[in-house]
């Protein structure tokens, strides 16, 4: 989601928004008067921020077709066969929406897993100082796993196929996921869990009605780096599906059929789909929740 | 009603290993319907003590009765009014009331209208639907007030609930807190360091000075409601009451190593 100046809710502070002239900005050095000219329309910084790293990319093309004399795929040659495949030209035998349908479900299936299991794992971690001790460890250790290395362990529990990738993805989502729900568990005022429980509540109305909506903030924080987490996994769990479709699997298969605008293509898609997720559900999601409930973000 | 048996509470700090002793052997009883404020220097116990009333913590040594029962855990029959304003932000002013409401199991149309009551008798009516960081420190004490007189308590734990408002709210609050209280009859025990509050407030003030001294005077206020806050009587309470507590040591808590024995010599200063 880009903050277009057009559009018709008040735009994210993603971009510098217009200063007044103020007697403070006045007396700022003429440097900096210069910068805040130049950055001062906000769509000027959003087009910048698009055009740059385009040219760049069309540069390094160029330097390395005339350095090693290899195809490497133009920002316009990639674009063109983008169109061909949203046309319904079949990449490794499948249409682009196939492979982006197929990605998806095995993301939201392993992605669901994690949530499931790393939510209410959290909130026991976070509630007990004894479970948190006994496990935390091991958390800490998931994460520092490298995706890749998921392969052998995926493979040894499911063999090949959907359900090893499902794994992967899951098991990567999941560390991020336990680690900010129990962060947000311990952070939620012991004066709520008095006032609940001086109003009758039981543990599972204390659960469900006090520390999860008070450990939310965090929660999304965990779901967003769990989510992009699992999403970049997912091209190392589809190199080890045997069913020959997804966003992944057809990168990695560029190797052999050589088209390395089919490959780019697909990049481009998973870093699309990826920005859409996360600005366009789990960043506003957050700022919502924080906002509505008049939170101050901590930590 | 509410009888304090030579109660004690020690708490131990996890990091030092230090002892602090926040109460010590204290006796208080609080009749039915009575209005009982407990009246100390900051950091004399008074919170530790509607603590263990309240059922948020247990004495270490004594006995702590709540009507003939001994208080084991926090429940609806003592609603707490905190001073920092616990409402929960994730909810709006009527689901906060609501809260407890649900956990009693009543049917939602009971819930709904007891909801209504309570938020229309303090006043906040239009601001069902808002949240707490929408709403002025004065008003999220009201909806405090409001969601545990909904459970209809037996007692009222107030732990210095107008503490952090501006004097005006304040007296407003006193006074709508009095207009429950004659119209919903129960016991309230009220903590404060406010002397004026106290007798303008109070059945009965009872002194509670930093461990190991207790309640070091028991003082009924006789005064006919409902009552002038600025008449000469009120005046002549509060002057008398100010030089019992003249006597006492300013923000004092006793601490000391386990082991060591008791010594009326403050060894920490600890502020506010």
């Amino acid at each position: 989601m880009s903050s277009s100046p057009g559009s018709d809710r008040p735009a994210p502070d993603a971009f510098p928004q217009p200063i007044a002239p103020t007697a403070v900005g006045r007396r700022r050095g003429p440097a900096l008067r210069l910068a805040r000219r130049l950055l001062w329309p906000g769509g000027v910084t959003a087009i910048a921020a698009l055009v740059i790293p385009l040219a760049l990319w069309w540069g390094l093309s160029a330097f390395v077709m005339h350095l090693r004399h290899v195809a490497f795929p133009t920002p316009y040659e990639t674009i063109l066969r983008l169109m061909e495949l949203v046309r319904g030209r079949l990449l490794n035998d499948a249409t682009v929406y196939r492979h982006v349908a197929d990605s998806l479900q095995r993301w939201a299936l392993g992605f669901a897993l994690a949530v499931g299991a790393g939510v209410s794992s959290g909130l026991l971690l976070g509630w007990s100082r004894l479970l948190e001790r006994l496990s935390m460890p091991t958390v800490t250790v998931l994460q520092l796993v490298p995706g890749l290395a998921w392969i052998p362990v995926a493979i040894l529990l499911f063999g090949i196929g959907e359900r090893a990738t499902v794994f992967m993805i899951a098991v990567t989502a999941l560390a991020p996921i336990v680690i900010n729900t129990t962060a947000g568990v311990k952070g939620v005022d012991e004066l709520f869990i008095r006032a609940a429980r001086m109003m009758g509540a039981d543990d599972r109305t204390l659960f469900a009605r006090v520390l999860l909506p008070g450990s939310l903030p965090h929660l999304l924080s965990g779901l967003r780096v769990g989510f992009a987490n699992g999403w970049r996994v997912l091209v190392a769990g589809e190199m080890i599906v045997g069913t020959g479709t997804g966003l992944g699997y057809s990168i990695i298969q560029s190797r052999w059929t050589l088209d390395y605008a089919g490959a780019f293509v697909c990049i481009a898609i998973i870093c699309a789909i990826g920005l859409l997720v996360e600005r366009g559900i789990l960043l506003p999601l957050e700022r919502r929740t924080v906002e509505r409930w008049g939170l101050a973000r901590t930590g | 009603m509410i009888e304090l048996d030579q109660v004690s509470k020690t708490f131990s700090n996890e990091e030092t290993g230090h002892l602090v002793q926040a109460l010590q052997g204290v006796d208080l009883t609080v009749g039915e319907n009575e209005f009982v404020c407990l009246l100390g220097p900051s950091g004399c116990g008074k919170s530790t003590l509607l603590n263990l009333v309240a059922g948020f913590e247990r004495p270490t040594a004594g006995r702590l009765l709540f009507e003939g029962r001994p208080v084991r855990a926090a429940g609806p029959d003592r609603g707490v009014v905190f001073q920092d304003p616990t409402l929960f932000p994730w909810l709006t002013v009527a689901q906060n009331v609501d809260f407890g409401l649900r956990n009693l199991g009543l049917e939602a149309a009971v819930r709904k209208e007891t909801v209504r009551h309570f938020v229309s008798l303090v006043g906040l009516s239009d601001f069902a639907r808002a949240r707490p960081h929408q709403l002025s420190g004065g008003m999220k004490q009201r909806v405090q007030l409001a969601r545990v007189l909904a459970l209809n308590p037996r007692a009222l734990l107030m732990d210095e609930p107008f503490g952090a408002l501006d004097a005006q709210t304040r007296d407003r609050l006193q006074d709508q807190l009095l207009d429950i209280w004659e119209s919903h009859r129960t016991t309230v025990l009220f903590v404060t360091h406010n002397v004026e509050e106290a007798v303008y407030l109070a059945d009965r003030v009872a002194v509670l000075a930093p461990a190991p001294d207790g309640i070091i005077a028991d003082v009924p206020i006789s005064i006919p409601r409902p009552r002038d806050r600025y008449s000469e009587e009120i005046r002549e309470a509060t002057m008398a009451l100010i030089g019992v507590l003249a006597d006492l040591p300013c923000c004092v808590l006793p601490s000391r190593r386990a082991g060591d024995t008791p010594s009326r010599a403050p060894v920490t200063t600890k502020p506010g």
